[in-house]
Parts: C-alpha cells; sequence; structure tokens
C-alpha cells in the first residue's frame, strides 16, 4: 500500500475538472430547470388563484343578478298584469263604443228603412184607395171621382160662404188646386157653384203633382180642402201599428 | 495479486505512466458526464419531465436536501463539491460488480487526492464565506491552548477520510478476490453485494463528512443552527 503522488496530483485535477463538468451539465440545468419549473407552476398558481377569484366574483354577482331578478320577477309580473288589464279595458271600451255606434247606424239605417218602406206603403195605399174609391163610385153611382170631391167641397163652401167673402176682401180671385188636372165636366161643376155661391170671383185651376189627391179651394187668406189625407191618416195609424208589432205578427184591433 | 490499480500501467502518454486508477477514473467521469449531458440537454420549464430526467432531479435534490440539513442553508457551491463527491464515489464503488473493473476509490492515491480536496476546501470555503481572519480565529478557539490539537485535528480529518475510504473498498475489494479462490461461485457474489452496499454507505459518509467540515468552517459562531448542534 503506498501513495502515488503524481496519481493523486491527477486525481485531484481529474475530481477538480469532474466538479466543474457536473456543474456545467448536472447540477445548475437541474436546479435552474427545477427552479424554473417551481417558477412556472407559481406563475401559473397565481393565475389559477387570479381566475378562482375572477370566477368567484363573476359567480357572486350571478347570484347577486339572480337574487335581484327573482326579487323584481313579482314586480314585473304585477306591472304587466296591470298593463294587460289597463289595454284590454281600453280595447274593451273601444270595442263597445265602436258596437255601439254600428248599434246606432244599424238602426238608423233600419228607421230609414222603415221609413222609406211606409212612404212608399203609403203612396200605394192612397193610389189603390183612391182607385178603389174611384171605381166604387163608378159603379154603384155611376158618378167620378173628382165630381164628388167637387160636390163635396161645394157642399162644405155653401154654409161659409159669408166668411169667404169676408176672407177674400180684394180678392177678385179663387184658385183650385189638385193633384191631377180636373176633369172637364168637374171643373165645369165646379166653376159654376163658385160663381153661383161667389159672385165676382174668378176661378182658377192648378195642379200640383206635390199636393195630395184632393181639392184644396184657396179664396183669399181662407180655403176649403178635401183630400185623401184624412183617411190615409187612419191608414198610416194602422200600418205604424203593424210595423211596431214587428215579428210577432200580432195586429191590434182598431176601433173602427 | 494487485492491491491497487495504481501499479496497473495501461498506457504512457509522454512518458507519464498513466495508470488503471486514472483511467478508470476518467471513465467514471465520463459515464456521469456522459449521462448528465444526455439527460439535460434539452429542458424546458413548460415542458414536463420525462423518466430520466425525474431520477436526475430526485438524485440532485436529495443531494441538496441533506446538504441543506447538515449545513442550514442551500450553498450550492458546496452542493457541487459534497455532490460530486459522493456521485463519483458511489459510481466508482457501484461499479465495482463489472468484470475487470477497479475502482478508482480502491486506490489510496484517489481517496488521498478526495481527502487532500476536502482539506484544502474546507479552508477555503471558511475563508470565502467568513474572510481570513474569522477562519483563522477558529483554530484558537475555545482558548489558545487549542490551537495544536485543532490543527492536528484538521489534518487528521483528512487522513481519516481517507483510510476510511480506501479501507473499505479496498478491502471489499481484496475479500472478494481471496473468497474467489476459495469459493469461486457463491461468496464473490455476496460479498459483491455486501460490497455495493457498502460502497454507497462509504460515498454518503465520504460526502457528509466533507459537508460537515465545511459548513463547520463556514459557520459563523453564533449561528443559531450551530449553537444547537454544539448543545446536543
Amino acid at each position: 500500500m503506498s501513495i502515488d503522488w503524481i496519481t493523486v496530483i491527477a486525481q485531484i485535477a481529474n475530481f477538480l475538472v469532474l466538479v466543474w463538468l457536473l456543474k456545467r451539465f448536472l447540477y445548475r440545468p437541474i436546479l435552474n430547470g427545477i427552479d424554473a419549473r417551481e417558477a412556472e407552476i407559481k406563475r401559473r398558481m397565481a393565475e389559477a388563484g387570479e381566475a378562482e377569484k375572477k370566477a368567484q366574483a363573476a359567480e357572486a354577482e350571478f347570484r347577486q343578478q339572480q337574487k335581484q331578478l327573482f326579487s323584481d320577477q313579482d314586480a314585473v309580473v304585477k306591472e304587466a298584469l296591470r298593463e294587460s288589464e289597463v289595454q284590454r279595458d281600453s280595447l274593451l271600451a273601444e270595442a263597445r263604443t265602436k258596437l255601439e255606434r254600428e248599434q246606432q247606424d244599424w238602426h238608423k239605417h233600419l228607421e230609414r228603412e222603415r221609413q222609406k218602406f211606409t212612404a212608399q206603403l203609403q203612396r200605394a195605399g192612397e193610389e189603390t184607395l183612391l182607385e178603389l174609391t174611384r171605381k166604387a163610385l163608378r159603379d154603384l153611382a155611376d158618378e167620378s171621382l173628382e165630381e164628388a170631391i167637387v160636390r163635396h167641397v161645394s157642399a162644405r163652401l155653401r154654409p161659409i160662404v159669408g166668411e169667404l167673402s169676408e176672407a177674400a176682401g180684394d180678392s177678385k180671385e179663387a184658385v183650385a188646386t189638385t193633384r191631377d188636372t180636373l176633369p172637364e165636366a168637374a171643373q165645369a161643376l165646379l166653376l159654376a157653384d163658385v160663381q153661383s155661391l161667389l159672385p165676382g170671383i174668378d176661378l182658377r185651376f192648378e195642379s200640383d203633382s206635390q199636393q195630395a189627391p184632393g181639392l184644396i179651394l184657396r179664396v183669399g187668406g181662407a180655403q176649403i180642402a178635401w183630400t185623401v189625407d184624412s183617411y190615409t191618416e187612419e191608414f198610416d195609424a194602422l200600418l205604424n201599428e203593424r210595423m211596431a208589432a214587428g215579428a210577432s205578427g200580432r195586429i191590434q184591433p182598431t176601433g173602427t | 495479486m494487485q492491491l491497487t490499480p495504481d501499479d496497473i500501467i495501461v498506457f504512457t502518454l509522454a512518458g507519464w505512466k498513466v495508470n488503471a486508477t486514472i483511467v478508470n477514473t476518467w471513465i467514471v467521469m465520463a459515464l456521469l458526464v456522459g449521462i448528465s449531458m444526455l439527460i439535460t440537454r434539452n429542458l424546458r420549464p413548460d415542458v414536463p419531465p420525462n423518466r430520466w430526467r425525474t431520477a436526475l432531479e430526485v438524485i440532485v435534490k436529495l443531494i441538496q436536501s441533506q446538504i441543506e440539513e447538515v449545513t442550514r442553508n442551500s450553498a450550492r457551491h458546496v452542493m457541487y463539491f459534497a455532490g460530486t463527491l459522493f456521485l463519483f464515489i458511489a459510481l466508482s464503488n457501484l461499479m465495482l460488480v463489472v468484470p475487470g473493473f477497479s475502482p478508482p476509490t480502491s486506490s489510496l492515491s484517489t481517496t488521498a487526492a478526495l481527502a487532500l480536496s476536502v482539506l484544502v476546501a474546507v479552508p477555503v470555503f471558511g475563508i470565502a464565506s467568513g474572510g481570513v481572519g474569522h477562519y483563522l480565529k477558529t483554530f484558537i478557539e475555545p482558548s489558545v491552548i487549542m490551537l495544536p490539537f485543532n490543527i492536528i485535528g484538521e489534518f487528521s480529518r483528512g487522513i481519516s477520510l481517507a483510510i476510511r475510504l480506501y479501507g473499505n473498498v479496498m478491502s471489499g475489494a481484496v475479500i472478494a478476490a481471496i473468497l474467489l479462490t476459495v469459493a469461486p461461485f457463491f461468496f464473490p457474489v455476496v460479498m459483491d453485494m455486501l460490497g455495493l452496499l457498502t460502497g454507497m454507505i462509504q460515498a454518503y459518509i465520504f460526502a457528509i463528512l466533507a459537508t460537515v467540515y465545511i459548513s463547520s468552517a463556514t459557520a459563523e459562531p453564533d449561528h443559531p443552527a450551530l449553537k444547537k448542534e454544539d448543545k446536543s
């Protein structure tokens, strides 16, 4: 057992070289790698912690908003119900107004139709009545209706001749107005009666298509008339009564 | 029978006889550096370590933790020195099982060189840590009377380190060689296995003792850790 000092020196050198080499290729890379990885892990942990804090903050905010939404939900529903009720009332009122207006228009329309129908019916009734009367007179008394009317007016003229003369005053003309022109015989009959009752008074004949069938004799401010209006009024009353009865179809018996 | 590989001349370089101790040291060095370079060539912090790098990290962290337990700090230069001692001795002793390979640590020249390295490293680390005055002051502590004893103790530490390592490694190799002649198939295997165990223990003890010596030289007198050690 001996020590070779040259070998000792060489081994010291070898050892120092090995220290340097391992420091260069082992310790420093490994330790630096570990430190870097620890720093990386620490950084990622910090980022993860930060992200977790953000997530927790976001979650808290979300829960707060959710809570707020839940608390506001009742108020929102109540408000929506109130608004819907207001809108419903408004729509109902509008619909009701529109319906009432349409009903009024419809009633007016019906009334107009009824009046139009009644007028047409009245005219037709008058014409029919007149024709029937004329036919009855011709068949029963062999007399025309116009002559009968003239005789009726003359008969009514006779008791009030004095009053008519006063009413005539300075007027020297009497006017006989009919709807249709009077026949020659009726004109002659009326002219003869007027001249005999009211001497000095000229008679003039006029026709007015708007006038009711009949005869109106005007002397100054007075007049004597006979028209079918008085007869047709009863006819109109009967018609109105039947129209008012409507769909029931019941007809109230008249007193006549 | 060769008791030391110093006597085996492998080749001569410019008149210098290169013996097996030096050549085997180079082999061990090449293995250590080669493996380290191979594993640590592409280290990136964002890439998970593979199994080889993990193994190397475990070894390095183990060395670092052992040194930190002794020195109470994480001085890297101490780890470079003591860690290299451990790795070199451990790998040398492990290569005892390689047929025909004489571990460099079985040479008294190698162990003496390592002991001398520790002997020199202790004052170097001490002076680098606290200055010349502080280091020299440690020789007259606790009193001036202790100066010769401290000087003797300083040298005896190196000698004991060298002899202990050499004796353990060399004795294992010698015993294995003797038993090989007696029972060539059974006992050498058992002895080699025992040699591996004692080799690792010797590497650990050598490195730890070196660390203790260095830490005692670098620690400040009023260091709490040192006081605690003194009390124990």
